[in-house]
Parts: structure tokens; sequence; C-alpha cells
């Protein structure tokens, strides 16, 4: 029991590691002080108890399928933050940055929140069930130092870079994070029966196991899926595009009309 | 304007709540955190609806890599989660919070 809630807190945790490691790096780019990080966790873990305790009633919504349908909001609007982060980049003014934070905040505070709830769900029932809540706390906390190393390669790997390429590197990783986002959001809503999810593409657990740490790590910083759907591939490749589109027509803008920048 | 909007509405819904009203429901029931059946039958290239219910006091998580399916169920509580269509296979499945214990099959033919 105790090495699956090692397992169950490190599937949490890891994705919204990355993140934060991801922003984190983006935010001393930008030379953003780090106060956003604390409210974003506080309001995560504000937000992550709320939902958590009301899951039970947000699941009976729509026909049984609120969970699905609050989540994927969730994911698709970190996705849309992401969008957001990954073209101000581009502006080095006052308001631009004041916005960068505001969105910094807004998007680790609704990772936290999708993450959180099922943890909190998860000890909530522990306890219930008269489990050990010291051992769990133990094997919880070895969980999240192992998730909370990931986001620390993850800083670490952004922030070692040179500052011609930092921004490409942001860029591309905010794609592919946003990206996983949207894919995630569009099977919940295939699970909930609101969109068709087509045929199943491909099968590639042989060559990476979904459930691996590696195949964790990958659906973590590009939402990797063994056996993705026709539906979720073509929102995948959507959401990046759309990603990529944005940040090059910004690059773009901002080359040719440094005057105009704030 | 509206009233038009509605006339022209009304297949699609029309079609929507006929293709859920056809789909086959399936129940799963979760006891002393095992599922109950544990191996369940289902046909091929059909996409049908599990009811999911949870008779334990403490929530559990249904989770399925090949199914591509996770969805946290409260205790004393029911929900649905609809799978396929898929292809013949058997597709496991487990409570994540119970892992020990509570693991199951879906088989397809």
């Amino acid at each position: 029991m105790l090495l699956d809630i090692v397992v169950i807190v490190l599937r949490e945790t890891l994705e919204a590691s990355v993140l934060i490691g991801v922003l984190l790096s983006l935010s001393q780019r930008a030379a953003l002080d780090y106060w956003w990080l604390a409210l974003a966790l506080l309001g995560g873990a504000l937000g992550a108890w709320a939902y958590g305790a009301n899951l039970g009633a947000i699941s009976d919504w729509f026909d049984y399928t609120g969970q699905e349908l609050v989540n994927a909001v969730l994911q698709y609007c970190i996705y849309l933050q992401l969008l957001a982060v990954a073209v101000l980049q581009y502006f080095p003014g006052r308001g631009p940055r004041r916005c960068l934070q505001v969105l910094l905040v807004t998007a680790v505070t609704s990772a936290v929140i999708r993450e959180g709830s099922e943890l909190f769900v998860f000890y909530f029932g522990f306890m219930q069930g008269g489990g050990e809540f010291a051992s769990a706390l133990t094997s919880g906390f070895i969980g999240l130092a192992i998730g909370l190393s990931a986001g620390a390669i993850a800083y670490f790997f952004c922030v070692s870079r040179r500052a011609s390429s930092a921004r490409l590197v942001h860029a591309f990783l905010l794609a592919l994070i946003g990206a996983g986002m949207a894919m995630q959001a569009t099977g919940l809503l295939i699970q909930a029966d609101w969109i068709s999810a087509g045929r199943i593409l491909w099968d590639s657990n042989w060559l990476l196991d979904e459930t691996s740490i590696f195949g964790q790590l990958a659906y973590a910083v590009f939402g990797y899926e063994a056996r993705p759907s026709a539906t979720e591939l073509g929102i995948y490749c959507l959401a990046v595009l759309a990603m990529g589109a944005a940040m090059f027509a910004t690059w773009r803008w901002s080359r040719h009309a440094p005057a105009a920048a704030p | 304007m509206r009233r038009w909007l509605r006339l022209a509405c009304l297949p699609a819904l029309l079609a929507a709540a006929l293709a859920r009203a056809e789909t086959p429901v399936y129940e799963i029931v979760i006891e002393d955190h095992l599922f109950y059946p544990a191996e369940l039958e289902i046909p091929a290239a059909t996409k049908v609806k599990l009811l999911v219910i949870n008779r334990d006091p403490t929530p559990e998580e249904f989770e399925s890599y090949e199914l591509n399916r996770e969805k946290v169920i409260m205790g004393g509580r029911r929900t649905v989660i609809f799978i396929g269509p898929l292809e013949a296979g058997t597709y496991p499945f487990f409570g994540e919070f119970n892992m020990s214990t509570a693991q199951g099959k879906i088989i397809v033919r």
C-alpha cells in the first residue's frame, strides 16, 4: 500500500511540477518576483480542497459527467493561459509583465486544483478507511519529492539555456505542455460522450510503456498517449499549430515594430 | 430568429438523444475494494456506457491505461463512464486508490 501511495502522489504531482518548473524559469528570465508562485500554490491548495470536498455533487451534474466537464474546462483554460504566456514573453513592457504574472498565477492555480483535488480525495478516503496517516504522509512525501525533482530538472534545463535560445526553448515546451493539456481535456469530453473519439490510430506501448516512469514523464511533458484517438491527435496538432502560429506572429511583429512595443 | 434556431437544432439534439438512449449499459459494482464483476464482456465495435456503483464508504478511482479512462467515484455514489467502440481484446482496469485488490478486465468479443 505504501508503494501505491508513492505512485499515486508521484502521478498526481509530476505534471503540475514540470509545468511549475518551466513557468518558474520563464518568470526568472522575465525578472519577475516570485510572489506569484506562493499565491498560486495557496490558491491552488484552497481550490483543490473546495473542489475535492464537493467532487461527489459535482460528478452528478450533467448525467454524471460533471467531473469530466469541470476537469476539461480547467485543462482547456490552462492551454489558453499558456498560449497567452507564450505570446506575452515577447513583450518587454511593464503592463505585459504584470499580465504575465497574473497568467502565471492562474495557470498554476488551475493545474494545482486539477491534480490536488484528487490527492485531497485520496487522503480523505484513506483516513476514512482507517489508514495510518503518518505512514501515508511519509509515502506521499517520497512521491512528492520525486515529482518535484522532475520539476527541478525542467527548471534547471530551462535556466541553463543561453539567452539567445531560452525563449525558443520556452516556446517549444509551452507548446508541448499546452497541447498535452488540450489533448487530455479532449479525452475527458470523449469519456463523457460529449464528442466522438474516432478510431484509435496506433499503439506505441511496446515502445514506451505509459505506466513506466519515462512514460509518465512523457505524459507530463508532452501529453504522451500510447493509444491516441483521431480526435485527440487532431486537437493536439491544432493546439501546437495555434500556439506556434501565435508565437511566430508575435515574434515577427516584435522584430519589425520594436518601437511600438510598450 | 430564436424559434428558427431551435427548429434547426432539433434534429441534431434528437439524434444525440437517440444515440445516447441506444447505448447499451453495463453495471460494475465496487465493494470491499473489489470490482464485481471483475471480468465484463462487451461487444466489439460498440460504444457502451459503464454504470459504476461504489458501495464502499471510501472513494475509488476507476482507471485504465488501455481504455484511456480515469474517473474518481466518491464513496456511496455512482457514476457513468463511456467506453468504445473497441476492437476485440482484453482491456484491464483498476482502482487506483486500492491497486492491490481492485483489478478487473473488459473483454471485448
